[in-house]
């Protein structure tokens, strides 16, 4: 009778610490990982989810950096690479002949045209000329601040002359490009980085990430809530830090994309006066209407293209392009921090 | 079951629950404090508490560095190599999340075990 009993026991004790192994595990639940990595469209990709181990989750983030790395060099205007025809091999052939390309930048440089009609020409990725132009002041500026100077007006003129989007012919079939003015040159600064990001986030899906953030420099997509099913809250960064907190607020991001364009970040000085790496296709000139305009929308590509075309526009403009799409939504933070936002816009009370 | 038994039983649910509440007592005593955390490429090169006042070079072997100082609790970059300075001009950090940036040297500082902000990503312009 005795080691009946003493089973009894062991099997009551058993139970016990069987339900106290359950809840523990129950209350860890997935465990989240961050992964970062260089290299892609010259800023710092951060990746945050869920895996099985720091091995499993590493070698997403690996798989990842793959995939961005492979759009980086397909949309780079500065370098070549062995064996692929990027958007460098296009503009080094402008005026010369059309060059066969990955469906991606066929895909891409279509999408481009499609918003250049929607912003009316303040997305323009055929505005490369006038933009390296910027580029070489911007990073002469930056070597030797004493002497940083502003391109000269009148040759910023003579560049806005072969920025035409009509030159850009693109022939679907044969899936080639022609720059039919030798002076022209592509740069999708504005809206190569959301395209390859939306582009990311679906091939996350497809290699096991349910439940991510990613942040490409700034530009955040996410892939699924987080694991317990709770949208990730993403901060929108206060342009002028010196006055106010870090976060002018917070949005909930279960799907999606919020991508900003702002003054802060990317800029120069020139004398007492600061401009920044955005230039207004109106102007020839870095625009002066607002400190940073954010926009959230289901494609990071649209959401990119938008951004940077509406802090190219006065607020009464862009916020009719804005309330005429579907999914979209927009907050404009003034020069004096004064929020303004679309009508959809959903901004987490708690920040 | 017998008096015994009972006893038994109970003495034995009594020890896994004081051990289930040692565990948790000691996991809260062992909650680490506020950190810098210094990644150099992604990869960690250094935990700084920011409680303690230091100051800290990161030097590459290529010759390029930054200098990270904690102070009052809060870090940033005091000086560095890079063309941009993004990373000098930016503000202190302090809270769960935030973060400094080099992209020139691949160096990035991320606070851990902070106060919680309760952001998973800020949406800046890059
Ligand atoms: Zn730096």
């Amino acid at each position: 009778m005795k080691r009946i009993r003493y089973a009894k026991v062991l099997a009551a004790a058993a139970l016990v610490l069987a339900g106290l192994a359950f809840i523990l595990c129950k209350s860890r639940g997935p465990v989240r990982y961050e992964g970062q990595f260089y290299d892609c469209f010259d800023t710092v990709t951060t990746v945050t989810g869920y895996a099985e181990s720091q091995e499993d989750f590493s070698r997403k983030v690996g798989l990842l950096k793959e995939k961005l790395t492979w759009y980086h060099r397909l949309f780079d205007i500065y370098h070549s690479y062995d064996g692929i025809h990027n958007l460098k091999t296009v503009n080094d052939a402008a005026g010369k002949e059309a060059v066969e390309v990955d469906a991606q930048i066929m895909d891409l440089l279509l999408f481009a045209k499609e918003m250049y009609g929607k912003t009316e020409g303040k997305l323009n990725v055929a505005y490369g000329s006038v933009l390296s132009l910027w580029h070489q002041y911007r990073e002469e500026g930056q070597k030797d601040p004493a002497h940083a100077k502003l391109p000269p007006k009148a040759e910023l003129e003579a560049r806005a002359a072969h920025t035409r989007i009509e030159d850009v012919v693109l022939n679907e079939k044969a899936s080639t490009v022609y720059l039919a003015d030798a002076q022209m040159s592509l740069d999708v600064g504005s809206v190569g980085k959301g395209y390859a990001v939306q582009k990311l986030a679906e091939y996350a899906r497809e290699i096991g990430l349910e439940h991510a953030l990613v942040s490409v420099g700034g530009n955040v997509c996410a892939i699924g809530g987080k694991a317990d099913g709770t949208p990730w809250k993403v901060g929108v960064e206060n342009p002028r830090p010196d006055s106010g907190g870090t976060y002018i607020t917070a949005v909930d991001l279960a799907s999606g994309s919020i991508v900003t364009s702002g003054d802060y970040q990317r800029y120069y000085e020139v004398g007492d006066a600061r401009y920044c790496h955005i230039i207004d296709p109106g102007t020839h000139m870095p625009p002066d209407y607002f400190a940073s305009v954010s926009v959230q929308a289901e494609d990071s590509g649209i959401a990119d293209a938008l951004s940077t075309s509406l802090f190219n526009m006065g607020f009464e403009e862009g916020l009719s392009l804005v309330e005429g799409m579907e999914h979209v939504e927009a907050m404009w933070i003034g020069k004096e921090g004064e929020t303004r936002y679309s009508s959809g816009f959903k901004v987490n009370e708690e920040k | 079951m017998k008096k015994n038994d009972v006893i038994l039983a109970a003495a034995l649910i009594g020890i896994a629950l004081a051990a289930f509440g040692g565990a948790a007592l000691y996991s809260q005593l062992t909650t680490k404090e506020p950190e810098a955390v210094v990644r150099l490429d992604g990869e960690e090169k250094g935990r700084y508490p920011l409680s303690e006042d230091t100051t800290v070079e990161i030097r590459q072997e290529d010759g390029s560095y930054n200098i990270l100082r904690v102070e009052s609790g809060k870090a940033r970059i005091l000086k560095a190599s890079c063309p941009d300075k993004v990373c000098v001009s930016h503000r202190p950090i302090s809270r769960q999340g935030e973060s400094l940036i080099c992209l020139p040297n691949r160096l990035a500082v991320e606070i851990e075990n902070g106060a919680e902000s309760g952001i998973d990503a800020s949406v800046l312009s890059r």
